[in-house]
């Protein structure tokens, strides 16, 4: 028998959540947005809302375009955070092999727990039984069941809501060729594009395609493209956490401005936060990099790569706002900035020989354990009084733990 | 009507098997019999650990804050149909 791969795909997540909250939601088109519905986008829209064409990602003035009865509401990170650990937390009764891949999805290994595909069925259902009583009547899961992560998470995606779909080893083909390239997970519309280029329009025709040449033209991924188009993958289920490779923050600012001040204010206040991460789980980075995007939602970034690593708020923004300086087109209107740190490694930052760089680092790591006790608005820099950060659930990240 | 505050107020609620069910809210001089509990979160402010209750009567639905530390309740949300 071969591995039992177990894939978990919340339905229409923070929607589902927000409408078990609150009942006067269910059975309406609703969207979730940022802090500011009006400059936001849908992170999730409901079944409802899917169902009159509301897609996630979409701007909310097309989405209220499309479907003029949309009701927005305005996102609760630190609920849906909560609700994903209470999720993930039961999904380690069935098995200890869990991975956490997004804010919604997770894979099981439940080969030894299973034994075959009617225990696997069974403990599917058992698990969706679970989840109702510990999240929820409204909070549905589809399920999908397979041989390894690939079919798993194609056969989650078939099934929506509510669904269990099981593809055996002998099934992979046909459920292959029954779908698009692009909706394997791993083949964006970027390498569709490039697959049609190359005369490749299905699975079956990159069955067929020689592998050298796809390894020509793709290097190792090739080898991964015909692995896949058999319905074959290696990857294992990790619980293993792995260290992030970057950390950011991204904002859009109120109303799209020139004003360098505060640009600064904002980008400061990023970095700040992006700082207060590394230091709380022990990075510094020996590289920053900056988005500038305009009005026109055209953008510009930089990368920085320097030698003496950091987690100093105010040492990443000065490197910052010189990239910003560097890219920014002066003409345009700036609507979103973002910072992000990245060749991290695990380490303090560095100590100085001056003493008043000396007395810097004491004072922040004064401030760290005032943050640590009361929260992220314990303490402020004056010169970021006059603007205000609001949360928001990006559909990737959660901003409340900053 | 969706409204977002932050109004203290008094809550009749019941401590039994380690959980918190509120039953009865004063708001505004009125009373409020609580008929579901959809849904419980806790969120925390530095090491304070605040419940969140999602609650609803027969017309609204209101969102309660309990911190845990002062054990005062306040009235964070309301949604009427």
């Amino acid at each position: 028998m071969s591995q039992i791969i177990l894939h978990i795909d919340m339905n229409s997540y923070f929607a589902s959540v927000e409408q078990q909250a609150n009942p006067f939601l269910r059975g309406k088109p609703i969207g979730i947005t940022g802090k500011r519905s009006e400059r936001s986008i849908v992170a999730t829209a409901s079944i409802e809302a899917k169902k009159l064409g509301v897609k996630t990602a979409m701007s909310t003035w097309e989405a209220k375009k499309i479907c003029p009865s949309l009701i927005l509401i305005t996102g609760d990170p630190e609920k849906y955070s909560e609700i994903t650990h209470r999720f993930n937390k039961l999904f380690f009764e069935f098995t200890p092999l869990v991975q956490e891949f997004s804010v919604d999805e997770s894979f099981l290994d439940i080969t030894d727990q299973a034994k075959d595909w009617f225990g696997a069925v069974c403990l599917a259902q058992r698990l969706r039984e679970r989840l109702k009583e510990e999240c929820g009547e409204w909070i549905t899961a589809s399920i999908g069941l397979a041989p390894n992560k690939l079919l798993a998470k194609l056969s989650s995606d078939l099934v929506k809501p509510n669904g269990i779909t099981l593809t055996r080893e002998e099934d992979a083909i046909t459920r292959l060729d029954s779908i698009k390239l692009t909706d394997l997970c791993g083949i964006g519309s970027r390498m569709g594009a490039r697959l049609n280029d190359l005369g490749i329009m299905n699975f079956k025709k990159l069955r067929e395609f020689p592998l050298e040449e796809l390894v020509d033209e793709f290097d190792s991924y090739g080898y991964w493209l015909h692995e896949a188009a058999h319905g074959r993958e290696a990857f294992e289920v990790s619980s293993e956490e792995v260290d992030p490779k970057s950390i950011g923050h991204s904002y859009t600012l109120p109303k799209d401005t020139f004003d360098p001040v505060l640009m600064q204010r904002y980008l400061l206040g990023m970095c700040e936060k992006v700082a207060w991460r590394m230091r709380r789980d022990g990075f510094v980075a020996n590289a920053v990099s900056i988005c500038v995007r305009y009005g026109d939602f055209s953008s510009n970034s930089k990368q920085h790569v320097f030698q003496e690593a950091t987690a100093d708020g105010f040492q990443l923004f000065e490197l910052a706002w010189r990239l910003v300086e560097i890219v920014r087109d002066k003409g345009k209107p700036v609507r979103l900035l973002g910072i992000s740190t990245s060749h991290l490694s695990h380490a303090s930052a560095p100590n100085s020989l001056f003493k008043k760089e000396q007395k810097h680092l004491s004072v922040l790591s004064a401030l760290d354990k005032i943050q640590s006790r009361y929260g992220s608005d314990a303490w402020t820099r004056a010169s970021l009084l006059p603007i205000v950060f609001q949360e928001r659930a990006s559909g990737l990240a959660y901003d409340h733990e900053l | 009507m969706h409204n977002i505050l932050h109004d203290s107020v008094d809550v009749l609620a019941t401590f039994a098997d380690r959980r918190v069910r509120p039953l009865h809210m004063r708001w505004n001089d009125r009373n409020y019999s609580i008929k579901n509990v959809n849904l419980v979160h806790t969120a925390r402010e530095g090491q304070k650990k605040i419940f969140y209750f999602s609650v609803s009567d027969i017309a609204n639905y209101f969102k309660l804050r309990l911190d845990s530390e002062t054990l005062e309740w306040h009235l964070v949300e309301v949604y009427s149909s």
